[in-house]
């Protein structure tokens, strides 16, 4: 599944052995959203083996922290009975808010592996497009 | 003869550093509309990429809740309120919001946000988690945390209910430097 980033919407990207969300998240209608986003990981995300998620969130709003939590708690749930998940929360270095947000999902992981990964902030632009 | 009014209102928004206004109905396809003038105005009056950040946070939070919690225009269906970000008088920004609301959610709401008001960003903190891992409280059609986001990105802010001849109206003011 791949879907390109809107105005409020991020880039999507998800497949066997990876996912991938870059850009913001203040989705007009958080369901509509949603549902297809975690529709596709449980008919793509395999029970064994290893995955990678990739999220590099510019900003997101109160709405789609509630999707983020339950986008974790799947994961969570599929490390638990057997895949590896490995997550990569990446920030900007100077943006505290986003940092505190990935403390914030870090703290309830327990069978996943995640990481905080602070990056170099682009000298211009808001980051790339895709 | 020109209305003074007209005037009137231009020489207010100049005095105030009115960056954005709007009043009237609102919905999502509008806050689509809206977001990025919003944001240009921003970034060419604040050169921290944080802060606009921040302030544009706040603005979209009290957008969704004039479109979800306002009182509802009877032919639209739409919230309706007035919302704007403005520069105050040591350059950190001000949100403002007004909206008419549920007289029967005064007291929910006045709770809410008194609560709010004494806690400190740590606290804060913890009960933007919270709620993530217990879910909305009922009545909600978002998250149940826009007002602790909201409280999270500023530096204070103040509220009131204040009483109209057309029942109450809800008025939130937040300062972001």
């Amino acid at each position: 599944m791949e879907q390109a980033a809107t105005q409020r919407t991020p880039h999507i990207e998800i497949s066997g052995a990876a996912c991938r969300i870059v850009g913001e998240c203040y989705p007009e209608n958080i369901q509509e959203f949603s549902a297809p986003v975690m529709s596709s990981l449980r008919s793509l995300v395999p029970d064994s083996g290893a995955y990678q998620v990739e999220m590099e969130l510019f900003y997101f709003n109160s709405s789609s922290a509630k999707f983020l939590f339950d986008f974790f708690e799947f994961f969570e749930e599929k490390a638990a009975s057997g895949l590896a998940v490995k997550i990569n929360w990446n920030y900007r270095l100077d943006d505290d808010t986003m940092l505190e947000a990935g403390e914030d999902f870090a703290e309830d992981m327990e069978s996943c592996e995640f990481e905080l990964v602070g990056v170099e902030v682009p000298s211009e632009g808001e980051g790339e497009a895709e | 003869m020109i209305n003074d009014e007209t005037l009137e209102l231009h020489k207010f928004m100049q005095a105030r550093r009115t960056l954005f206004c709007y009043s009237g109905p609102l919905s999502e396809d509008l806050l689509t509309s809206i977001s990025n003038p919003v944001r240009q105005q921003l970034s060419e009056s604040e050169s921290d990429e944080g802060v606009a950040k921040r302030v544009f946070g706040v603005f979209v939070e009290q957008a969704q809740n004039i479109i979800r919690y306002a009182t509802l225009r009877a032919d639209t269906g739409e919230g309706v309120g007035t919302i704007a970000i403005s520069v105050t008088e040591n350059d950190g920004f001000l949100i403002e919001a007004v909206n008419a609301i549920d007289s029967t959610k005064r007291t929910a709401l006045e709770a809410t946000l008194l609560e709010l008001s004494m806690k400190d960003a740590k606290e804060l903190r913890k009960m933007y988690k919270d709620r993530l891992r217990s879910g909305p409280p009922e009545g909600s059609q978002g998250a149940g945390l826009g007002f602790i986001e909201m409280a999270r990105r500023v530096q204070r802010f103040e509220f009131e209910i204040a009483d109209t001849e057309n029942g109450p109206v809800f008025v939130y003011r937040g300062y972001v430097s």
